[in-house]
């Protein structure tokens, strides 16, 4: 260390929107625990399907794999939107952050939307059996994750729109790429057990 | 509050930064400043006392026990009482004592031994402990109107399932779980982040102390590990409440399902209440040998290893459910090797105070005290990884005489030494020495003589959770033994809170470092202003307290009109940039209220998960919305 007895930090930033934030890290944990609770739930869905000797279980249908496959493209590309304002962000770019989030929500609704049509077109309830269990809840808790930060961005535009945005909503709109990025990247191996799982593992008779 | 230590003679204007310090930190008045609170100290202490009044009430609940269980046909208890009373004690003494304790410690003293002035996330902090207290009121809600949890506190369905436990008591169990782990996670975030973002300078990854060492290792267990009892409560959950089949045999669920996921968080939990007693302990003993902790790298390589290899032993608790044997013999492995990496430790202890000059303090002798405990514990430990002995003495008394000794052992005896070691920090009075070595030889006898004929029992095939026994079975004695030693713990408790309730009015005045420890909370002024630090103390040693006083560095520049905090590198602790916590807020009381309506009310009808978090997400975006609109703007 230093030999003198005081380190002068006036000089240093007030502020930095990177990865240096402690809110930046504190999001890559909260995504570090949704990560967690999902691969356990993934754990468990193989688990009751090496117990089960008929799979899909009888009655219940494959899900349709090609809606769900053609949205992932709005899915990636809604990616794009969220790092558009992120970087926007950083350099203090107001018409950029708005620009951004808005092609983000606009991208991330297409997709919502996609998934939806998908999800009432299943011929099975959670109610059915363990199969319908595990499908509706990676739909149903990826979703609630999913709509909750879609809100988020709203309300991180809406600042924006209002012209009320410090560097604190600005690191937001950066954390809140974060999130998005996750939210996205977990979605790829939720869809191949949703869709592709009860065809790699189907019962040969 | 200035603490002449501190006061460095070529820095211009220290009694102005200390009032404008004073003004920015200061608390608000009320009840509306009690709820808005965001200091670190004030809710580590929150953390504490409401968890020690939840130790009360599982001592409580134990001793209600130890008394129906006093004579053969006993009728003190009937047998549904008697289910929801050790489903509670189990309950309270695992989610709502041990886990908030370890917390409140760490919340209290992590910030003070980093350098810093809160923890990273304040509000999260409050929001934590508010839910953490729904917790609370919910189960002992269920108490008190007789929907106590009954089905043992880890739940094991079928019994847990709709079928065979109708009514609301298992509901009460699976989301008072819910509000605990929230809590849990909470505080684990914000630990990690104040540890690696918020060091002061100097204190490179190469100096944290053991303790900080310890929180960092646990908090990562908690994140890794509450999942899956999220996972597990909710299984139960919505079983019960919207017919899902995650547990339900009839149509593929899996009860044993519930069990791995169950333990695959129930393991690490042990390790997550342990690992910060194990931190206790190390600071405890270097501030009493007088000697650095011998071995710092192979005791920070040993904890992360417990951390990892914890992680590795949960099917040890499912050996008499006809696993194939080579996952028996797997795990019988893998909790053998824990004794490797806890033994380290206490060689580690033991070579510390066997090169250092001790000084006999309370708080040593309970760390004493945890050594033989924990010793004996452990080998009971070894004992029961073996399978063949397992599955003899399943759910006898022996298995509850070896988990007493671990985690009574392991963590409340380290706990009794980490109050009498850091209470004069916390209230600025020294605890009496005197009383303190009644309360250690007290709770010590005590102890020993509750749980060590719990072996004999078990070994003479007493099953656990019985509510009474036949005369001709021979238990009765033992039985006694155990009771009256119940009651000596309990008299050791009461000396305890006496000893605070003294000390706190009249014990010796403490000064900022009475034991001349080594790490900065000792810094502070006892008990530390609400800003901790007037400027921040420097770590340049692993020990910085013990560098002579002229040899200290202090960082100056951070404003003192606002809650300005210091961020560093991960690994060097370099100063990076300032940043702004935030103040005083209402807003994650109304957050905690609005997730503990939805909690509470989805017991009831699961529609109240979607009501409670639009209520959520408005109290969410009143807390984050930006107070003023040029808020920091034009400082860059």
């Amino acid at each position: 260390m230093t030999e003198s007895k005081t380190i002068d930090v006036s000089h240093l930033p007030p502020y930095s929107i990177s990865n240096q934030a402690p809110l930046w890290w504190g999001q890559l944990l909260l995504a570090a625990i949704e990560g967690m609770m999902f691969l356990i739930l993934i754990a468990a869905y193989l688990y009751v399907r090496l117990r089960m000797d008929v799979w899909p279980p009888p009655g219940d249908q494959f899900p349709n794999r090609v809606l769900p496959t053609l949205a992932l493209i709005p899915l990636l590309l809604s990616c794009i939107g969220s790092y558009w304002a992120s970087e926007a962000a950083k350099k203090d770019d107001r018409a950029g952050m708005i620009k951004g989030m808005l092609l983000n929500l606009v991208l991330a609704t297409v997709f919502f939307v996609m998934r939806l049509l998908e999800w009432y077109s299943l011929n099975f309830s959670y109610k059915a059996d363990a199969f319908g269990t595990y499908v509706w809840t990676f739909l149903a808790v990826h979703s609630y994750d999913y709509v909750g930060d879609m809100l988020f961005t709203l309300v991180l535009l809406a600042i924006a729109i209002l012209g009320r945005h410090g560097p604190k909503m600005r690191l937001g709109v950066h954390v809140d790429s974060v999130v998005w990025y996750f939210l996205v990247g977990i979605w790829i191996p939720l869809y191949v057990v949703v869709y592709w799982g009860p065809k790699i593992l189907e019962t040969q008779q | 509050m200035i603490q002449t230590q501190d006061v460095l003679p070529n820095v211009p204007n220290q009694e102005e930064d200390i009032s404008d310090l004073e003004r920015t930190w200061r608390r608000g008045r009320g009840l509306f400043g009690w709820l808005s609170v965001t200091t670190h100290q004030a809710i580590g202490m929150r953390y504490i006392v409401t968890a020690f009044i939840m130790l009360c009430a599982g001592g409580i609940e134990a001793l209600l026990m130890r008394v129906q269980l006093a004579k053969p046909n006993n009728t003190f208890l009937n047998p549904d009482l008697y289910n929801q009373i050790f489903t509670t004690h189990g309950t309270t003494m695992m989610f709502l004592f041990a886990v908030p304790m370890m917390e409140g410690m760490a919340i209290y003293l992590i910030p003070l031994m980093c350098g810093t002035r809160n923890v990273a996330f304040p509000r999260l902090n409050a929001f934590g402990y508010w839910m953490f207290l729904g917790g609370v009121l919910f189960l002992y809600w269920g108490v008190f109107t007789g929907a106590a949890p009954d089905m043992g506190w880890f739940a094991y369905p079928p019994l847990s399932g709709p079928q065979y436990t109708p009514g609301k008591r298992t509901d009460v169990w699976a989301q008072m779980i819910t509000f605990t782990e929230f809590s849990a996670l909470c505080v684990a975030t914000e630990i990690i982040v104040t540890i690696l973002k918020m060091r002061t300078p100097g204190m490179t990854l190469n100096r944290i102390p053991l303790y900080v060492w310890s929180l960092l290792i646990q908090s990562f267990m908690v994140i890794f590990a509450m999942p899956a009892v999220v996972v597990a409560s909710s299984y139960l959950l919505s079983d019960r409440t919207i017919a899902t089949h995650f547990v339900n045999p009839s149509e593929g669920g899996d009860p044993l399902l519930y069990q791995h996921v169950f333990w695959f968080f129930g393991h690490p939990e042990v390790y997550i209440i342990f690992i910060p007693a194990l931190g206790f302990v190390s600071a405890i003993v270097s501030a009493n040998a007088r000697h650095e902790v011998f071995g710092y790298p192979a005791m920070v390589l040993s904890q992360i290893a417990n951390g990892f290899i914890a992680f590795g032993l949960w099917v040890h608790h499912m050996f008499a459910t006809g696993l194939p044997q080579i996952g028996e013999a797997f795990f019988t492995a893998s909790s053998m090797m824990i004794a490797i990496t806890s033994g380290v430790q206490i060689f580690c202890w033991i070579a510390t105070l066997w090169t250092g000059r001790p000084r006999l303090t309370t708080a040593l002798y309970f760390v004493y005290g945890f050594i033989a405990i924990f010793v004996l514990g452990g080998m009971t430990g070894v004992m029961l990884a073996s399978v063949p002995l397992d599955l003899q003495v399943h759910d006898t008394y022996f298995v509850i005489a070896h988990f007493h000794y671990v985690l009574i052992g392991g963590a409340v005896f380290p706990l009794f030494g980490a109050f009498y070691h850091w209470f004069p920090k916390m209230t600025g009075r020294l605890m009496s020495e005197k009383l303190g070595r009644w309360n250690f030889w007290v709770l010590f006898i005590g102890f020993n003589l509750t749980f060590f004929p719990m072996h004999i029992l078990g070994l003479k095939g007493m099953p656990r959770r019985v509510y009474t026994y036949p005369p001709e079975v021979g238990w009765d004695f033992i039985s006694q033994l155990a009771t009256l030693g119940a009651f000596i713990i309990a008299i050791g408790g009461i000396m305890f809170v006496a000893n605070v309730f003294m000390s706190r009015k009249s014990g010796a005045v403490a000064g900022n470092n009475p034991w001349d420890a080594d790490s900065l909370e000792w810094a502070a002024s006892s008990p530390p202003a609400e800003y901790n630090f007037e400027y921040l103390p420097v770590a340049t040693t692993r020990t910085p307290m013990w560098v002579p006083r002229e040899e200290r560095a202090f960082v100056t520049g951070l404003r003192t009109d606002r809650r300005e905090v210091l961020v560093t590198t991960l690994m060097d602790a370099e100063p990076h940039h300032r940043y702004v916590l935030p103040g005083s807020s209402i807003w994650p009381f109304i957050a905690a209220v609005a997730v503990s309506i939805g909690f509470v009310g989805s017991v009831f009808n699961p529609w109240y998960v979607i009501s409670g978090s639009i209520l959520a997400f408005v109290a969410l975006v009143g807390w984050f919305w930006p107070k003023y609109p040029p808020e920091l703007k034009g400082e860059a």
